[in-house]
Order: structure tokens, then C-alpha cells, then sequence
């Protein structure tokens, strides 16, 4: 005796547009989650011309913070002064300065020290990440949440001092 | 004779597609004004430094200089002397001085004063101090007055 199925297997079509449009959605958000450039910050450089002296009608009331960063030959940092004190080379020595500038303003947005300005002098050939890391420093720094806690809002650079026999 | 009358039909529009599609031009301007915000050069390798934040006011006018090194596919230094880079063109810092000039010209002619454009500085972190400094002073020169250093914000 013949045996006939009586129910036809049914062809089941997979809805595919909605599967393509997850996957894109997925592909779009790692794309922007990943990080192709690294994200770049600033700091703020003040350097006016220069005044002529007899313009300057007021001394400042503080005196300029002055830090100076000594090279060796080959670009790396010998020694970081905070004035005449010597902080170190490493990166404790920057810690030191941060501390340092905040004990010299009191407190980070006290009005009496908001206009002291600090003059970075670097020697000619020290590696610029040094310098950074010295304006960092001066700056302020994070705090827990996340956000720039600032000491000093002006920093400049003291005029470069070509080396000997330099072009 | 009963007359039925027809029920007038709902037109249920589909809203998944168009949504689909909304969020697809989202991500794409998202993506494309990412590209647009960075004018830097790949032979530039910044100063890393934590307190490095992108500013949350962007400067009217800003002008974008590029120092570094010439360097190999591992970043071997080619040359021992830094460049100014621009596209398709170096020049020696010393001797940037002049296009400074022509910048200020430009800015000039477009009825902005020097003194309003913001003179970002993407150094390299090896190129010596002293370069950043007389490219600083070449732009006070040409009466640029302010300037900002860029750094690589570093990862807690």
C-alpha cells in the first residue's frame, strides 16, 4: 500500500534584511568605538611681543615662577630647578614641581596668585617631551574625577639661547 | 439587498527601515567630521602627557604646525634634523620664517588679525626645545601672539 505524507515539508525563508541591518549597526559602532587616533590635548602657550620697558607702568605682584630644565648632550634631561632649588631628573622631580607650585599659589584658583606667571627655560637641544611634562606640571593636575585642577594659567618660555658654534 | 460597505484599509507604515537608514547617516557624519578634525602627520610622534585635554572651546582661527622627523616604517629616525611639514613640502624650522610672513599676509587679506590666530604646535617629542622656541619667536615675528602645544593625552 501506497503511503502518502500528507503534510509537505514547509521552505522556511529567513528574513535576511534585518540580520544585515543589525550588522551594520554593529560594524558602525566598533568602528567609532575604535580609537584610529589617539585623542591630542593643549596647552596654552601666553607670548605677547615684547613691551617696551618704559610701557610697563606696574611691577607684578609676584615675582615670575622660574623653572629651568638642564640637558645632556644627547637630549635627555641632567636636572630640573624649581629657582635655585634642584627637584631632580626623573619623574619624581616633576611630581616635586607640581607640589611645589601648589604650595608657592596656596590653593588651585586663589585670586591673589591667579596672575603668576611661570618662565620655562630649557636648554637648547633637551628633548621637547620634558618641556611638556614641565608645563604639565606647572598646569595643575587631575583630580579623582577625571577634571584639570589648574595652578597657573600663564606659562611662557624664556628665549632660546643658541649653543655655541650653533646655526 | 444588504449592501456591505467596505472597511477604508489603515496604511501601517513601516518605520524600521527609515530608522535604520537615520541611524546609518548619523554614524556616518560622526565618522567623517572625526577625519575632518585632525590635521596631523603621521612622522609626528607627540609628547604623551596626562593632563594633555582637548580644549572645550575650539580657537577661531587656528593655524597647525607640524616639526618632526623624517622616519622609517619601524620610526627610525632618517635624518638627525627635524622638518616643518606640510603637504608635500619641508621645509628647515630656521627657515620657516618666511612662510610665517606669507601666513600673515593671508590672514591680513582676509581682513583677520594675526593676533586672533592661535599657532598650534604638533612637535614631535624629541625634536630639541630650542627649534620650538625660534619657530615661536619666527610666528611673534609675524605678530602671531598666541600659541598651544599639542600632546597625546595620556591613558590612566
Amino acid at each position: 500500500m501506497k503511503i502518502r505524507c500528507r503534510f509537505q515539508a514547509e521552505k522556511i525563508t529567513p528574513q535576511m534584511a534585518p540580520m544585515i541591518d543589525v550588522v551594520f549597526q554593529l560594524l558602525i559602532f566598533f568602528m567609532l568605538t575604535l580609537r584610529i587616533v589617539e585623542s591630542e590635548g593643549d596647552f596654552n602657550i601666553n607670548m605677547p611681543a615684547h613691551i617696551p620697558s618704559q610701557m610697563m607702568t606696574d611691577a607684578p605682584v609676584f615675582p615670575d615662577i622660574k623653572v629651568r630644565l638642564e640637558a645632556m648632550p644627547d637630549g635627555s634631561l641632567r636636572m630640573l630647578y624649581l629657582g635655585p632649588n634642584q627637584l631632580g631628573n626623573d619623574r619624581q622631580a616633576f611630581q616635586e614641581l607640581n607640589r611645589q607650585i601648589l604650595t608657592i599659589i596656596g590653593k588651585p584658583g586663589n585670586p591673589l596668585t591667579k596672575d603668576i606667571e611661570v618662565e620655562i627655560d630649557a636648554d637648547y637641544n633637551l628633548g621637547f617631551q620634558h618641556v611638556i611634562s614641565a608645563v604639565s606640571a606647572c598646569t595643575g593636575r587631575l583630580s579623582k574625577q577625571g577634571q584639570v585642577v589648574r595652578y597657573v594659567e600663564k606659562i611662557k618660555f624664556a628665549p632660546p639661547k643658541r649653543p655655541a658654534g650653533g646655526a | 439587498m444588504r449592501i456591505e460597505s467596505e472597511k477604508p484599509a489603515v496604511a501601517e507604515v513601516d518605520m524600521t527601515p527609515m530608522i535604520d537608514i537615520v541611524f546609518q547617516l548619523i554614524a556616518f557624519f560622526m565618522v567623517i567630521t572625526n577625519f575632518e578634525q585632525t590635521e596631523a602627520d603621521e612622522r609626528v610622534k607627540l609628547p604623551v602627557d596626562s593632563l594633555a585635554r582637548p580644549p572645550k572651546v575650539k580657537a577661531a582661527h587656528e593655524l597647525y604646525i607640524n616639526i618632526g622627523f623624517e622616519r622609517d616604517k619601524t620610526g627610525n629616525k632618517l635624518l638627525s634634523n627635524p622638518f616643518v611639514f606640510l603637504p608635500g613640502e619641508k621645509f628647515r624650522v630656521i627657515d620657516y620664517g618666511r612662510k610665517l610672513q606669507q601666513e600673515k599676509r593671508l590672514y591680513r587679506a582676509r581682513g583677520i588679525d594675526p593676533k586672533e590666530v592661535t599657532i598650534i604646535i604638533r612637535s614631535d617629542a624629541e625634536v630639541p626645545t630650542g627649534l620650538v622656541q625660534e619657530l615661536i619667536k619666527l610666528a611673534q615675528d609675524a605678530k602671531f601672539e598666541k600659541f598651544a602645544l599639542k600632546a597625546i593625552q595620556e591613558n590612566q
